[in-house]
Formats: C-alpha cells, sequence, structure tokens
C-alpha cells in the first residue's frame, strides 16, 4: 500500500530582479492510501500539483514536509520498484524500442553487477512479445505512433518488474480512439500484474473508467485533496480478478455518468476550471 | 541504409549542381572581364591537375589537413565536455560562461602576434589558432545545447535510478551530440578561412601558402587552383563531419 500522510510539497521558481529563486508550495496536507494492487486516480485542473505528487511517490521530489511509504517503508529517493510513465512517455529519442525497454536493467547494471545482454534480452523479450512490439524493437521512437509509444513506455516500466507504477497523463497526447484502445490495454496489464496505480488525469471519464478510487483536488500553490470517490464497480475483487473473467464496459452504464457528474460538480465547486496555469 | 543512400545521392547531385553554375558564372566573367588576375576554370583545372600530378599539391593539403585535424584532436572534447558541464551544472557555469562572454565574441584571430609569441612561427602557433577557433564555438554550443536537454527526459531516466554519470552519459551527451556536430560544421569553416591567414606566416607548407604563393609568382591559375584545393578540403570535412553525424545519430535518419 501507498500511503500519504500530511504532504506538503514546494518547487523552486526563478523570479524577476534580483531577489533570485523563491520557493512556491505546490501541495499541502495531502493525506491518502493508495490500495495495493488497486487503480487510484487523481483529477484536478492545471497547476494543482498532480504531477508534483507523482514526482514525490516517485522519489524525485523531496517532501517539504509530511512523509510517503510504500509497503511501511519511507519513501527516500528513487525506488527500483516504482516505474513513472510520463505524459510525453520520456523515451529517449536516441535508443530504439528495445534500447528503451531494456533501459532499467542497462541502468541497474551500472549501479550493481553489468547485466549481461542475454539477461537483459530474456526479461525484455516477453514484455516485448507481450506487447506487441517485437517486430518495432529496431524503431526508434520517432517512427512510432503515439500509441506505439506509449506502448513503449509501458513496456520500459514493466521490465524493471515495478509493484507501483505511476503515471501522468498517460494518455493525454492520444487521438479519441487510440487513446480507448490504451485505457483497455492498460487494464489488460493490470489484469496480468498485481500492480498498484496511481494514474494523473485531467479527464474525469478516463478516472471513473479506470481507477477505483478517485481523488479530487482543488486549489494552486498549493493545491490539496477536495475529495475521495470509491467506485465499487471497478474494484479489484469485481473487475480485475486475475487471469479469469471479461472486463465489463461501465461505460454505458447509468452509474458511470452519475459519478462523471458528481467529480465535474466537485471540481466546479472547487473553481477548477483550467485558465490555463502550468503544472 | 538503403534511404540514406538515396540521401547521399541526392546532396552528391546538388553539390555538382552548384559546383557546374560557380564554373558557368566564373567563366562567363572571365570572359566579360578579360584580365589575366581571372583565367576561366579551364585553366586553374588544368593548373589544379598539374599540382596533382607533380605531388605538389598532396603536399600542401597534407599540410593544412594535418593542422586543421590536430587542433580538431586537442580542441573538440575539452571545449564539448566543459561546455556540456557548464550547460547542466550552475557551479560549472558560474566559471565558464563569464569567460565566454568575454572571450567568444572577440575575433580569435587578432589573437595570432600574441600566439606567435607565445608559442613561436612553427606549427604549434597555427595549430593552437584554429583549435581556439574550435574551442569557442564547441564551447558555446555545448552549453546552450546542455541547457535545452528536456526536463522530461532526464526525469524519466533519473526515475529509473540513473546516477549523475548515467545521465551524462545515457541523455546528455547523445541529446546535445546533434547540436555539437552542426557547430562543429560552422567551425570547420572558419577554421579553414583562419588557416589561410596562419598558413601565409612563417612556414612553406600548406594550401594558404601555396596561394600566396602562386599570387607571388603571378601565376594565376594556380592560385586559382590552390584556392580550389582549400574549398574541396572544406567540403571533405563537411562530408566527413555528415558521415559521423549518420553514423552516430541514427535516430536522425529516421525521423527525415
Amino acid at each position: 500500500m501507498v500511503a500519504i500522510r500530511d504532504l506538503a510539497l514546494e518547487y523552486q521558481q526563478v523570479a524577476g530582479g534580483a531577489s533570485g529563486p523563491i520557493r512556491v508550495p505546490a501541495v499541502s496536507d495531502i493525506s491518502c492510501q493508495l490500495r495495493t494492487a488497486a487503480i487510484s486516480a487523481i483529477v484536478g485542473p492545471s497547476g494543482c500539483g498532480k504531477t508534483s505528487i507523482i514526482q514525490a511517490i516517485a522519489g524525485l521530489l523531496v517532501p517539504a514536509s509530511g512523509d510517503i511509504s510504500i509497503d511501511g517503508i519511507p519513501v527516500r529517493g528513487v525506488r527500483p520498484r516504482t516505474a513513472v510513465i510520463f505524459q510525453d512517455f520520456g523515451l529517449l529519442p536516441w535508443r530504439t524500442v528495445e534500447g528503451n525497454a531494456e533501459l532499467p536493467l542497462v541502468l541497474a547494471g551500472t549501479r550493481r553487477a553489468r547485466v549481461r545482454r542475454a539477461e537483459r534480452r530474456r526479461r525484455v523479450d516477453p514484455v516485448l512479445d507481450e506487447l506487441g512490439l517485437s517486430a518495432f524493437r529496431g524503431f526508434y521512437p520517432a517512427g512510432l505512433s503515439g500509441g506505439m509509444k506509449q506502448r513503449v513506455a509501458i513496456a520500459r516500466a514493466l521490465v524493471s518488474e515495478p509493484d507501483v507504477l505511476l503515471m501522468d497523463e498517460p494518455f493525454s497526447s492520444l487521438d479519441a480512439l487510440t487513446r480507448e484502445a490504451a485505457q483497455e490495454f492498460l487494464l489488460q496489464v493490470r489484469r496480468s500484474r498485481p500492480l498498484t496505480i496511481l494514474l494523473v488525469t485531467h479527464s474525469i471519464e478516463e478516472a471513473v473508467y479506470l481507477a477505483e478510487t478517485i481523488f479530487v483536488m482543488q486549489g494552486r500553490n498549493p493545491g490539496t485533496i477536495r475529495k475521495r470517490f470509491d467506485i465499487c464497480e471497478n474494484r479489484l475483487e469485481s473487475r480485475f480478478a486475475i487471469g479469469t473473467g471479461d472486463v465489463q464496459d461501465f461505460r454505458s452504464s447509468p452509474r458511470y455518468l452519475e459519478l462523471c457528474g458528481s467529480i465535474r460538480a466537485a471540481l466546479r465547486e472547487s473553481g477548477g476550471t483550467d485558465d490555463g496555469a502550468a503544472e | 541504409m538503403k534511404h540514406g543512400a538515396c540521401a547521399g545521392l541526392r546532396k552528391l547531385r546538388g553539390i555538382l549542381i552548384a559546383l557546374v553554375m560557380i564554373a558557368a558564372l566564373w567563366e562567363t566573367a572571365s570572359r566579360l572581364l578579360a584580365r589575366p588576375f581571372l583565367p576561366g576554370p579551364g585553366l586553374a583545372i588544368g593548373a589544379l591537375v598539374r599540382l596533382v600530378t607533380s605531388g605538389t599539391l598532396a603536399v600542401h593539403a597534407g599540410a593544412s589537413l594535418g593542422r586543421v585535424l590536430w587542433a580538431l584532436a586537442i580542441s573538440f572534447l575539452p571545449a564539448a565536455a566543459l561546455g556540456l558541464a557548464a550547460g547542466r551544472s550552475r557551479r560549472a557555469d558560474a566559471f565558464v560562461s563569464p569567460f565566454i562572454y568575454i572571450v567568444h565574441p572577440l575575433p580569435k584571430v587578432a589573437f595570432l602576434p600574441i600566439i606567435m609569441l607565445v608559442f613561436g612561427l612553427g606549427e604549434l602557433s597555427k595549430i593552437v589558432l584554429v583549435g581556439i577557433i574550435i574551442f569557442s564555438q564547441i564551447l558555446v554550443s555545448a552549453r546552450d545545447s546542455a541547457r535545452r536537454v528536456p526536463r522530461h527526459l532526464i526525469d524519466s531516466v533519473r526515475s529509473l535510478g540513473a546516477t549523475r554519470l548515467d545521465l551524462a552519459i545515457r541523455v546528455v551527451v547523445p541529446a546535445t551530440l546533434p547540436d555539437l556536430l552542426t557547430s562543429l560544421r560552422v567551425s570547420l569553416g572558419t577554421a579553414i578561412a583562419v588557416l589561410f591567414l596562419a598558413e601565409t606566416f612563417a612556414t612553406e607548407t600548406g594550401l594558404g601558402y601555396l596561394i600566396v604563393d602562386a599570387w607571388s609568382r603571378i601565376d594565376y591559375p594556380e592560385m586559382y587552383a590552390a584556392i580550389m584545393a582549400l574549398s574541396l578540403l572544406g567540403l571533405a570535412l563537411f562530408i566527413v563531419v555528415d558521415g559521423a553525424e549518420r553514423l552516430l545519430c541514427p535516430w536522425r535518419l529516421e525521423r527525415s
């Protein structure tokens, strides 16, 4: 379980004049728990600090106060079994599909004993096969569609055999149909592994379709969690019996529309419309 | 590879067309002026063939090429390393940037007398002058390019547990390599121009010397032949840098 307690985050911003960088609060009073092997989502307007929370859980941002723990162990820096998929996928343009997918193993090799190429292939090949990327292993990201790039980003995340997967607006740059396919793909990946997933998104519909717990954020500098929604239809037990059952399309049900409406209302009440402020 | 070969052929065709057009303009100007200091391209090419067959050109072109390559060898890697460090580290930047602001805008060729006083009249002063020009250009380019490495790429690789050295080797260097090679092309052009000047002093080898020597002997066809050889040297270096880019940055071919 990922537990966040009284979290406050700050970032440095360069101010005009000679005053130098100033510390700007990103989020404050964030307390929540992400259930093990469940998909949780954070929705909120731009600038409310969603990405900062992802960075803090990933160990890329040190909290100003409060703490984060995963399975009871405090997060102090990057954790090998936490994978992150960034909004623009974060693929290295100069590495092929295979090169990007094996990067966690290459980096692990530089920290400890070198991971041999045969061992890397043994771990990367099944993931590329599973994600339908084997035929594209020699391609560079520039030659791939948005959906394929996203699969490569997921492949890279899965190669490190994570137990926590953090996704920052992972589908935002995809067109509507590719986005739906990518959502199904994420569910499929989740069905095959007991991953704890945190999804940050602007899309209420996406969050309601995928997550069993949704945290609605409000405010800006600092942002806070305003409300929590639990969606029993998406719960682990009913949806993700690993290795069995189909994913029911929840999107056509009245309950889905009702939940979307409630979350939209919560966002509106908190003044959560996007005025274009930077995240 | 096939795509790369087609692009190479297109480039070669472009170069040939440009050469034919320059030769046509040259011939026209030569006929219109009808003066000894502007012989037609036919005479100059004849002189070039004589220089090649007598082995003279190989000696002078070899000397010029050697100076450029030595200058490149002593300047490129230190400049790239210092520039990349300045682009990614505030501490290094605090040291490097003031130096860049003061020294980079100065015309380095103005230092020629000082360089000759310090390094003597021999080879070293010529190599140092060309090296300083390449160093300055690569330093600025490396620093600016390193600053532009996208934040999301750094974060993405950091999230995989990369150390600072990993980030430098696996993100910063490849991300800046295309800019460094572009900058190398620009600085080689300037370096060859300066090389001409450097080779007009205290030497009896090099294409710069050959040009001035032919000029002093009023052998205009040979003077133009030496100028053509200097241009061809520049062209050859450009082609080598293009080849290096294809080899070192194959992902850019996919984009094009």
